[in-house]
């Protein structure tokens, strides 16, 4: 493995989670939670009004630097993820379950509504462990399968029924997270079947073995056939990954590419966009489509706005370790690199690039 | 001595009879089930898409029998479903919808069930009860059988939830005690899967409640089931569950399981009509309250126009025809 490439896979994710729209709302979690109701009251708005003026994540009375560009949720997981990776998986998870608003006493971990000036507000983002509720441990946000798996392990349902048991076990959670166990060469399962099954476990092995073969060769190809691999046909991410790859390639280049995805991959049923078995098949088509060009590839993902929140991500990892810390523009790694603690509040401020230390 | 017929009849007017009885309460918590109804009791509406894509099942194993297969149930959505699928899709869960996405597609089963997210949403479960009446007291072979519509527009704990329902409704029709017809849903379905915990979690849940009455039961279950992080209540292996709670807290009574199947809230039109299909069958025509059987008339197809001014009592006629 090349240390340049390990932490390009490391801050590609990060970046590409940035580039998404849905980071600046994930951002917003460190606002008070009055001004993110007041987002939602302007929604409304714009629906009472028929106005097309539609809101956008905004500060009134509060901090600005949670807008400015910046990972997010994915970035967070997946630094938490190397942090804890020498550990048992289930056991990791578990120390996350009593922070979980609901999950403890009635009332503990809930933040307080307050308007003005909450200990939220004047907080720079480097201040860790500082939650809402101030002293208390601050509530994690997560995906609903990870939601749902703590909830799971809290009441005794173990792996790998606390990831089956699930109504979002075919999300790409694990998939992020196997972000780390690809650059270490090592296997993501066990992590993977905590909070996902299915589809959502064969995405992270897929990712993992899509990484290290990227950090270890450079070689994008490589990187996409070590994925197929870990994919059998019959599955949909199977399918959908072939799918897309092939509807791609005759596109020609990752942009051009981006209706024809849309058109093949999503049905634009579901209420949500983070199943595994559309965003790691685009991340994987447009990573390939690019030659393995971060700066190709991780744009044309975010066009996908219903994958928005993940598909740039892993596209950013794949490419980032295929192409290295250094082919990144410095100004997206600049910013990139700090976590805002908007997910796991303890990682406010933490550079995810010295989390790498001793690692790469 | 109640005939095939008899139970046949009384499954799907149970099936009916849930379905609109539990409309209104779809969603509501059960606080609020109690504030606007105490009891709910009384069908308000007419019913939705668990009567009407029962229905449909039902038309499948008519024409096919034994030897229905999925790839005829793809052939009958593509016939009969999406052609009239213009503008809304009114009453489709994520499962119907997503499924008909995939077969415009061009994709065939058990792809069509695989690639939206939706895989282990209750659509099956809601129309399971035709495969049961179809196989009395052969639960595997019901099982069997509902496991083919199902690979068109689910996966996973979908196809299991409706193997379950397959399975009670095919135990009742051979005229089992509640305790069995749920036994019998348990065998049909793999001892590893979330399905089948959850049911045995409402069995352990009910057992610690000798007197099933009060409030305190209806949320000992939803602690026992309730995803409580996830927005959308159609997920199988928890309507399945609390419906053969319901069926077991009634004690196979129809009007008793129904109406304790409805306070529930959640998807409550499902959970009646799954409810209401298993102790019909296990009861009969004469187990439905006269008066819900006076509210049951042709359903109107708003759901699925295939079927409009179809009545279940005359599915019912021509599924115990083969038997």
């Amino acid at each position: 493995m090349s240390g340049d490439r390990i932490r390009g896979a490391v801050a590609g994710l990060a970046v590409g989670d940035a580039v998404g729209w849905p980071a600046a709302r994930h951002r917003a979690a460190l606002h008070a939670p009055w001004s993110r109701r007041l987002h939602r009251e302007l929604d409304a708005f714009a629906e009472e009004h028929q106005v097309t003026t539609l809101p956008v994540p905004f500060a009134l009375n509060q901090p600005v630097a949670p807008l400015r560009i910046g990972p997010s949720d994915d970035a967070e997981w997946l630094a938490w993820t190397l942090l804890t990776i020498d550990r048992p998986r289930a056991e990791a998870f578990r120390d996350l379950v009593p922070s979980r608003p609901g999950a403890g006493p009635p009332g503990a971990g809930q933040p307080a509504g307050q308007p003005g000036a909450g200990p939220a507000a004047g907080r720079p983002s480097g201040l860790p462990g500082a939650g809402p509720s101030g002293g208390a441990p601050a509530p994690i946000r997560a995906r609903i399968s990870v939601a749902t798996a703590l909830d799971n392990l809290a009441n005794g349902v173990e792996p790998p029924a606390s990831g089956h048991d699930n109504p979002h076990h075919f999300d790409d959670a694990a998939a992020i997270r196997a972000v780390a166990f690809g650059v270490l060469g090592r296997d993501p399962t066990e992590d993977a079947q905590v909070t996902n099954a299915g589809d959502g476990v064969l995405a992270a092995q897929a990712m993992a073995a899509a990484v290290a073969a990227g950090s270890m060769s450079g070689d994008v190809a490589a990187a996409v056939e070590a994925a197929l691999d870990r994919l059998p046909a019959d599955t949909a991410i199977g399918h959908n990954a072939r799918l897309a790859l092939s509807v791609a390639r005759k596109a020609g280049d990752p942009f051009a590419a981006v209706p024809a995805l849309d058109a093949a991959l999503l049905d634009h049923v579901y209420s949500y966009g983070v199943g595994a078995a559309q965003t790691v098949p685009v991340a994987l088509a447009l990573a390939e489509a690019a030659g393995g060009e971060l700066t190709r590839a991780v744009p044309a993902a975010a066009c996908l706005a219903p994958l928005a929140d993940s598909a740039p991500a892993l596209t950013g990892a794949l490419t980032g370790a295929c192409g290295g810390y250094g082919a990144i523009p410095e100004g997206w790694t600049a910013p990139a690199r700090t976590l805002a603690g908007c997910c796991l509040p303890d990682l406010a401020g933490r550079d995810l690039i010295e989390l790498l230390e001793g690692i790469a | 001595m109640t005939s095939l017929r008899d139970r046949a009849r009384g499954c799907l007017l149970g099936l009916a009879a849930g379905d609109a009885l539990g409309a209104p309460a779809e969603n509501l918590t059960p606080a609020e089930i109690r504030r606007r109804w105490g009891r709910l009791t009384e069908i308000e509406g007419g019913g939705t898409d668990d009567t009407e894509y029962a229905i449909f099942a039902a038309s499948l194993l008519v024409r096919h029998g034994h030897d229905l297969r999925a790839h005829d149930v793809a052939a009958a959505y593509r016939a009969e479903i999406i052609p009239r699928v213009s503008g809304p899709m009114r009453g489709a869960g994520f499962s119907e919808l997503g499924t008909v996405e995939a077969l415009r597609r061009g994709l065939e089963p058990p792809l069509t069930g695989l690639v939206h997210a939706h895989g282990w949403s209750d659509g099956l479960a809601m129309r399971a009860a035709p495969y049961g009446i179809f196989c009395p007291g052969d639960p595997a072979e019901a099982a069997r059988l509902v496991e083919q519509d199902g690979l068109v527009s689910g996966s996973g704990e979908g196809i299991v939830g409706g193997r379950a329902v397959a399975g009670a409704v095919a135990a009742a029709m051979g005229g089992t005690t509640p305790d069995e017809a749920v036994a019998a849903a348990l065998a049909v379905i793999p001892a590893d899967s979330w399905t089948a915990r959850n049911v045995v979690r409402v069995r352990d849940v009910l057992a610690s409640f000798p007197d099933p009455g009060g409030s305190e039961l209806v949320e000992a279950l939803h602690r026992a089931v309730v995803v409580r992080h996830y927005p959308w209540t159609d997920v199988a292996p928890e309507a399945v569950a609390l419906a053969l709670a319901a069926f077991l807290a009634g004690g196979g009574e129809v009007e008793a399981s129904v109406t304790f199947g409805v306070s529930l809230g959640r998807d409550a039109d499902t959970i009646g009509a799954i409810a209401g299909a298993v102790a019909g069958a296990a009861r009969g025509e004469r187990g439905v309250p006269a008066r819900w059987a006076a509210r049951i008339g042709p359903v109107t197809g708003k759901c699925l126009p295939v079927v409009a001014g179809r009545h279940v009592l005359d599915v019912a006629d021509e599924l115990a025809e083969g038997l």
